[in-house]
């Protein structure tokens, strides 16, 4: 990763995002304090949400006026999603496929895994993601455990990056890696707990608020590789 | 039949899956997702779902056999069954689950039986509603070729 940066590459870390159909309150506390998950999906993920909550957690996009309908918006996310590389966690086959097939449609390269150590050894070896979906519940090691070390990589190039600038955008090293948790179950009284630190886009999104919440958040990412 | 009336018929058994309940906005979401690239996205989808509840059906019926009765092991399953439903748009099926589930919850092994048969049914059900729609879809693709 080190070595990566000073032959005059920069690294990127992945964006998470996290599907879960249940999430309980002490859960989503302990995420959010972990700076873990900034957004939550609704599984099962529906396929129009899963190329919009991506170009939401990459920053990419221009402002859009409200109202404007989703038909134009998303043939619009095509051309800024394509050819993003994307690591699909989840360990029920039949969600994982679907949200496969929605990223697809958008020209996402996706790749898939069926658990959180599956993923995790694609860590292991260079790897380019612009983003992971990570289920929540799974079973031996759920979303959670297999983000940490995500994190621990991510605060360690923080640390290495500490008070250096990345030459190219002038930007100090400050990753922080968005994060959508999809649960099916989504508890009210967690609702304020994630509309208070994460973007919440579980409900069935109204276009516009989306464009909001995206406009909101634009902002220039980096392409990197991460090795 | 001619073409048109076959459309028409397929579009009214489609319509009644929806209007009888068995299926929710989801597998309009699974629908979008078929296009000349991804033909037959839907049945697939569909496929797989009944491949891997089948496996579940077996598991939770030796589960709910054995004595004591696992309750975590079937929540579990359960958790994999209506995540699955939920994913194609399964709508009884996925309520079935949810209804289990509770009962799971409540240590209520009688009433988990019992909800079990009504989940087993409504798979059915909808197996072979599915199966004729995508039969009708087939014909009339043949049908618009010819």
């Amino acid at each position: 990763m080190l070595e990566g940066k000073q032959n005059g590459q920069v690294f990127k870390l992945p964006k998470v995002i996290l599907l879960a159909t249940n999430i309980t309150n002490v859960e989503l506390e302990k995420a959010k304090a972990a700076g873990f998950a900034d957004t939550v999906i609704m599984k099962p993920m529906r396929a129009s949400m899963a190329a919009a909550c991506l170009q939401q957690v990459l920053g990419i996009g221009k402002k859009r006026q409200a109202g404007k309908n989703m038909l134009n918006g998303s043939m619009a996310l095509q051309g800024l999603l394509c050819g993003k590389k994307i690591l699909v966690v989840d360990d029920n086959m039949v969600h994982q496929r679907v949200v496969a097939g929605a990223l697809k449609k958008f020209e996402v390269a996706v790749e898939c895994r069926e658990s959180g150590k599956a993923a995790l050894k694609l860590l292991q070896r260079p790897y380019c993601f612009d983003a992971f979906f990570m289920d929540i519940q799974m079973p031996e090691m759920n979303g959670f455990e297999a983000t940490h070390p995500i994190r621990m990589m991510e605060s360690k190039a923080n640390k290495q990056m500490n008070g250096g600038m990345d030459k190219d955008s002038g930007r100090k090293g400050e990753w922080h890696v968005p994060i959508l948790a999809m649960t099916a179950d989504v508890i009210h009284a967690t609702y304020d707990a994630l509309n208070a630190g994460w973007m919440d886009v579980s409900k069935p999104f109204e276009e516009a608020k989306l464009y909001q919440v995206v406009a909101e958040f634009f902002k220039s990412t980096r392409s990197n590789c991460f090795t | 039949m001619d073409r048109y009336g076959m459309q028409n018929q397929i579009a009214c058994i489609r319509r009644s899956l929806f209007d009888q309940g068995y299926l929710d906005e989801q597998f309009i979401q699974l629908e979008e997702l078929q296009d000349d690239a991804n033909p037959n996205f839907v049945q697939e989808i569909v496929t797989l779902f009944y491949t891997d509840s089948t496996r579940l059906i077996q598991n939770i019926e030796l589960t709910l056999t054995s004595r004591p009765t696992n309750f975590s092991k079937l929540d579990d399953y359960m958790h994999q069954f209506k995540g699955s439903s939920s994913s194609i748009g399964a709508k009884k099926v996925t309520s079935e689950c949810a209804v289990f589930r509770q009962y799971c919850a409540a240590g209520n092994a009688e009433a988990c039986i019992r909800s079990f048969q009504h989940i087993k049914q409504e798979h059915a059900i909808l197996r072979k509603k599915l199966e004729f729609y995508f039969q009708m879809m087939g014909q009339a693709a043949v049908a618009q070729t010819t």
